[in-house]
């Protein structure tokens, strides 16, 4: 029996409950003047709410999009440390005010327990200078969620409402899967499924969440490619993840 | 500095930040300052002051908001050492400001 027990524990420990979710993490999501001109970026490949890191290659692409134009911030990752596992890094410096969506675009990523190859489109909303021009910006993503809030400013306790959209259109009932950022190692989840919390979109492809904490929420939209992808010469599905980052602020007291 | 500029300038702290608010961004391209002034809705004001203030609270200039919401003027002697505070003020009592530091100039100076 102790054998059997120990076998289930190291089995427990070695696997994760949790959703593995592309990350894009600003050291300040609300950048006023008197903070600085510029944020620290985190980029990484993890299972949030457990700590466990996964391999980040480098990204197809990692972008800023500001007032409707795209510039690439690729040549500035660096490598670094993410939960104990390859992720990059890179420091940005604003040079005009108003809303900033970084995005990242990875490598399709082979999860052989799941038989099939990942992708997700990542991205976080920072506003920058006390200005929030912007913040509804669609990227025109392959998918991505769309915020119906504005993905910044948030109590936590407010809702989060997202349109779900893929190729451009909205995907009625998508799933959409909801992880806190553990990053202190804090929150404790009565149930595995409390891990990953699961909503569904309605007809229109809006969905809706309210985060019970403050704090970093990711919020994974996860759909099929139509075109499956080859591993050692055989189809394997695609999954197509559309990601946000959304931080959710403390209610405060003066 | 910044910091150090928001404690010498302290009333700025008292500045609204409410609905249609005012927000002030400036900037230096080369040995010039461009405020930008605009309202959170994305309005332009009609008229209003732009005081330039150094890091004692001296006032240098005072200008009339320009056409597009824009003013500019020529950096002042000595600013680049010790920064500019700018103050805009329009009509019912929307101001905001923004703290040009050192930093700000010799980045502006470099890449513009």
């Amino acid at each position: 029996m102790k054998t059997l027990m120990t076998a289930a524990a190291l089995a427990a420990c070695a696997s994760a409950a949790g959703a593995h979710y592309g990350m894009i993490i600003p050291s300040d999501n609300m950048l006023s003047q008197d903070e600085g001109r510029s944020v620290d970026l985190t980029l990484s490949f993890s299972h949030p709410f457990e700590g466990l890191g996964m391999v980040l290659e480098m990204p197809e692409e990692f972008t800023v999009t500001h007032e409707g134009e795209t510039t690439s911030l690729l040549d500035t990752l660096e490598e670094t440390q993410v939960m104990d596992d390859a992720g990059f890094a890179t420091e940005y410096r604003f040079e005009r005010p108003g809303t900033h969506v970084f995005a990242m675009t990875p490598k399709p990523y082979w999860e052989p327990e799941e038989d099939a190859f990942i992708t997700h489109f990542t991205k976080t909303y920072v506003s920058a200078y006390g200005d929030d021009a912007g913040w509804d910006a669609e990227l025109g993503l392959k998918t991505e969620i769309v915020p119906l809030s504005k993905p910044f400013a948030l109590w936590a306790g407010n809702v989060f409402q997202g349109i779900v959209k893929l190729d451009g259109e909205p995907v009625p009932y998508a799933e959409v899967e909801v992880e806190y950022y553990n990053e202190d190692g804090s929150a404790a989840a009565p149930s595995d499924l409390m891990i990953t919390q699961t909503v569904k979109a309605d007809s229109e492809g809006v969905f809706t969440y309210a985060a019970p904490t403050s704090g970093w929420w990711g919020f994974a939209a996860l759909n099929t490619a139509e075109e499956p992808m080859q591993y050692e010469g055989e189809d394997k599905a695609h999954e197509l993840g559309a990601v946000i980052w959304v931080h959710f602020e403390p209610w405060a007291t003066q | 500095m910044i910091r150090s500029l928001v404690l010498a300038l302290s009333f700025a702290a008292a500045l609204p930040a409410a609905a249609h608010d005012l927000r002030v961004f400036a900037s230096v391209s080369g040995g010039t300052v461009t405020v930008e002034s605009t309202f959170s809705t994305g309005r332009i004001p009609t008229g209003g002051e732009v005081r330039v203030r150094d890091a004692e609270d001296t006032l240098l200039l005072t200008l009339p908001i320009g056409d597009g919401g824009e003013t500019s003027f020529a950096l002042p002697d000595g600013a680049s050492e010790t920064g500019l505070m700018i103050e805009v003020d329009v009509s019912e009592g929307h101001s905001d400001y923004w703290l040009l530091t050192p930093e700000d100039i010799a980045h502006g100076q470099e890449t513009n």
